[in-house]
């Protein structure tokens, strides 16, 4: 056996050679990491979580963690901690590290075990835990390094009242709609002997079992499942609008009182099936609708997701914490690399990068140093500075920008669909002609049993279930044809206003372009080592080192040893070999080497000095990306029209304006302004599609009619978005305007379908020619039209 | 057949329907399709020990409630 045979290590199953493996008795292992988890499962005896992986990679665990002991700060339980009814603290804890079904029992098993926790509950698919235990016996932190102990890492995140509430509304439909489905299939049943009956002849009292039956099915239809209309027709009655819901609860209940009247009595037919059917199909529509709407607090909640309670002051020599709310302006904050500015303030000491992409959406980063200002909501690359703050936390640029947020999502124009203005229409028109009917019949000398039955079965034919069904079941299918081309919708309702806009407002970095900075020119003075050039640039994580990288692309890279390297924030990199001295990066660093450049070009330029002496130029370019210049012809077509909006400078703009024949661009635009030409815009009633990537794109994102996304684009972005396009790709936002534009169009259809059918029906019904079976069954067919309509779709689509 | 049979049949066969239909509430209400990754693979990890530990997990959690109680009665001023 050579030692350079493979094994798996015995807790994270990664395959090492075994010359490196920890050997522990009959045990491999990669690193003391897995070890230590390793025993601890075993002593724990919870060592079948083995079982249950089967050979599942996993990750093994590292550390850097944060101390635990911050989760037992009184600031972090304000924010996180809930305190339940029955006196137990309550967290929600995202869990990093789940690969398998394994890591969930693992996890929630460790931590049921502890004293003192009585709950954990991990959801496989999010991987998001509640934990609930009593704080007298255990702290949170000794639930953390529970957590951590085991391999896994945590984090609380809060989780927002709005997806609970979501949540809940979800679940109150599932139970009303099971309750609907299994008692109107049942009716359906009993109807269908009924309906025998009446063909062939049935006894009275047979009939009347079977009328009671179908009643006892029907009441929880009504009165459970249809409490939803009975709650809308009430605030729709109190606000003085006619909407469906009233039209739906006087039809259903006007039908089951006259049904239950047959009953007793014992005459004619009673329609307790028309009753259910008409609240499951209505339900079911209302369910598509809710199951597609998207809730707004979720970006609000990624927005604060990072930022800390506390920030570490400067006060009397000391270095102490204190909460934001409690910094004034004057106090000196301590920033230290990696850590994000929350204050707007002047750096009295120190220097270093800022990475200021949440407010330009451009990732070079910019150098301060003492006496510059710093601005909230920027990240400290390598920054060790002490900032006196200017503004408190309230009247930061980062609460301000929060608060913009918040703002224009509630402030977001909502187009009023088609079907709902239609619907208040139509109800209005059914339940005035129901009445008329009525009124008439009796006055024309019909007794009111029969003038009844008449009114009601105008009521039945008019049967909203077409109408309710269409619009759903119409951007059901558009949403299904874009997700799967990897265009994810985030509600149903925005395939209408999308369909209606007018103007595509387009970000340049990210959206128009790659992003990344290519090589496209190269002037070489001197012959010179890649090797040495690629490993320089290798140090850089900036992308134009990338770009150069990426370029020379070697076959037989073997990396440099530099003796010394340092990098020269927003400048480049200075590397030596023995005495040797290399230098990779702008004009301005080779200026500071004192080293003369007369290199112009409006590209960005990469230069690579070898002891002082420039050897290549490079030039570099953010490329289009390749579908950019037909899609925008594409949606030039649909008489959309596209606007670029850029935080770039003017030359880059227009370049790439001209290349892609856009005729109007905006540059040097901060995101208020961005915003700010959106809310224009809207003044001047154009519908407004932007599409962007960046957080410097959230205000304008929010604002907008339709704010799509890439799906590369920042997390918030992502969040504020109303569209993602998954594969970042501009033909799929051809695509979505296709498809959304394919839907309104079968929303129309399908509309006009139901109106068709009762415009035909109706005068009949009122008329008395229509008996309610016939109705209920006409009711069906009606719907099927539609739903059939919608499905259609799936199959032309192509065409269209 | 007589109209009472009929009657027995439509009684009996909507009370198992119902029962059906509650358990299947009770279910949704109790938040066991809420994941259905996990509710899958319940079936999976359903061996004694499991189930063992689900008792244990309740038990401690009555208990636990019954001590915090207990306390809060303590605690309850005059």
């Amino acid at each position: 056996m050579s030692d350079k045979e493979k094994v798996a290590c015995d807790h994270c199953h990664l395959e090492f050679s075994k010359d490196v493996m920890i050997k522990d008795g009959e045990h491999y292992f990669c690193c003391n990491g897995c070890q230590g988890v390793y025993h601890l499962l075993s002593d724990e005896g919870l060592d079948s979580f083995y079982e249950k992986t089967k050979g599942v990679k996993l990750s093994p665990p590292t550390k850097q963690y944060e101390d635990s002991k911050n989760f037992d700060s009184p600031a972090f339980y304000d924010k996180f901690v809930k305190t339940d009814e029955n006196g137990f603290s309550r967290v929600a804890l995202v869990i990093e590290g789940i690969h398998c079904s394994a890591c969930v029992w693992l996890n929630e098993k460790a931590l049921q075990k502890m004293d003192g926790v009585i709950e954990a509950n991990i959801n496989y698919t999010n991987n998001k835990a509640i934990v609930v235990w009593d704080d007298d016996i255990v702290k949170l932190s000794q639930i953390v390094d529970m957590i951590r102990a085991i391999g896994y890492n945590a984090f609380p995140y809060d989780p927002s009242i709005q997806e609970s509430r979501a949540n809940k509304e979800r679940k109150d439909y599932y139970l009303r709609m099971a309750v609907a489905i299994f008692a109107t299939m049942n009716v359906m049943w009993v109807a269908v002997a009924q309906y025998a009956g009446y063909f062939t002849g049935i006894k009275q009292d047979m009939k009347t079992i079977l009328n009671i039956a179908e009643w006892v099915l029907a009441t929880p239809v009504l009165f459970y499942s249809g409490w939803i209309f009975f709650r809308g027709a009430y605030y729709g009655i109190k606000t003085k609008t006619v909407n469906m819901d009233i039209l739906v609860a006087t039809g259903a209940t006007l039908t089951y009182i006259y049904s239950i009247y047959i009953t007793l009595t014992e005459s004619g037919e009673a329609y307790f099936d028309s009753v259910s059917m008409i609240i499951t199909f209505v339900l079911i529509g209302k369910f598509l609708e809710v199951l597609s709407k998207k809730s707004v607090a979720d970006a609000l909640d990624i927005m604060g997701k990072d930022i800390p309670n506390e920030v570490q002051v400067l006060r009397e020599g000391k270095i102490v914490p204190v909460k934001l709310a409690d910094v004034q302006v004057g106090d000196v904050i301590v920033v230290t690399s990696g850590q994000k500015v929350l204050f707007d303030g002047e750096i009295i000491k120190g220097e270093g990068c800022f990475d200021e992409s949440s407010l330009t959406g451009e990732s070079e980063p910019i150098c301060k140093q003492e006496g510059d200002n710093v601005i909230s909501g920027t990240l400290s690359i390598d920054a060790d500075v002490q900032v006196r703050a200017t503004k408190d936390f309230e009247h930061s640029t980062l609460a301000h920008l929060t608060n913009l947020l918040e703002e224009s999502l509630s402030k977001k124009p909502r187009i009023q669909q088609m079907a709902n203005k239609l619907s208040e229409y139509f109800s209005i028109t059914i339940l005035t002609l129901s009445a008329v009917t009525f009124l008439a019949w009796l006055w024309l000398g019909h007794d009111f049993e029969r003038s009844f039955m008449v009114a009601i079965s105008v009521i039945v034919i008019a049967c909203p279930c077409a109408l309710a069904l269409a619009t759903p079941v119409a951007t059901l299918v558009g949403l299904g044809i874009a997700a799967r081309r990897g265009i994810l919708f985030k509600e149903a309702a925005q395939l209408e206003t999308m369909a209606k806009a007018d103007t595509l407002l387009l970000d340049k970095t990210g959206t128009l372009t790659l992003g990344k900075p290519e090589v496209v020119q190269e002037k070489k003075y001197k012959e010179y080592d890649k090797n040495v050039l690629a490993s320089l640039t290798k140090l850089s994580n900036h992308p134009v080192s990338k770009g150069v990288f990426n370029y020379l692309d070697l076959d037989d890279f073997h990396e440099v040893c530099f003796d010394s390297f340092k990098q020269h924030p927003a400048m480049g990199i200075e590397a030596y070999v023995g005495k040797r001295r290399y230098l990779g990066g702008n004009a301005k660093l080779l200026k500071y080497f004192g080293i003369d450049v007369a290199y112009e070009s409006d590209r960005t330029l990469f230069f690579f000095a070898v002891d002082d002496e420039v050897v290549a130029v490079f030039e570099l370019e953010d490329p289009l990306k390749p579908d950019a210049k037909q899609s925008i012809e594409a949606i030039k077509k649909r008489g959309i029209e596209p606007v670029i909006l850029t935080g770039d400078h003017k030359n880059i703009a227009l370049k790439v304006a001209n290349e892609l024949g856009i005729r109007r661009v905006y540059y040097e635009l901060t995101p208020e302004h961005k915003a700010a030409f959106v809310e224009d815009m809207h003044k001047q009633n154009h519908i407004v599609v932007m599409v962007g990537d960046g957080i410097n794109d959230i205000l304008a994102l929010s604002q907008a009619d339709i704010g799509i996304v890439m799906g590369s684009g920042s997390d918030i972005a992502i969040e504020v978005g109303d569209v993602v396009l998954l594969d970042d790709r501009l033909t799929s936002l051809v695509e979505s305007f296709q498809i959304a534009a394919t839907s309104y169009r079968l929303i129309k259809e399908n509309l006009a379908l139901s109106l068709v059918y009762n415009a035909i029906t109706i005068p009949l019904a009122m008329a008395g020619y229509v008996i309610p079976l016939v109705a209920a069954i006409s009711m069906s067919l009606s719907s099927l039209l539609v739903v059939g309509n919608s499905i259609r779709i799936k199959f032309t689509w192509r065409r269209g | 057949m007589s109209s009472g049979i009929v009657a027995m049949m439509l009684g009996a066969s909507l009370f198992l329907g119902g029962i059906a239909l509650v358990a299947f509430l009770w279910g949704l209400r109790s938040g066991q399709f809420d994941d259905e990754e996990k509710f899958l693979n319940a079936v999976k990890f359903d061996n004694e020990d499991d189930l063992q530990s689900a008792v244990e997990a309740q038990k401690k959690k009555e208990e636990l409630l019954m001590k915090k109680r207990a306390k809060k009665e303590q605690y309850k001023p005059e």
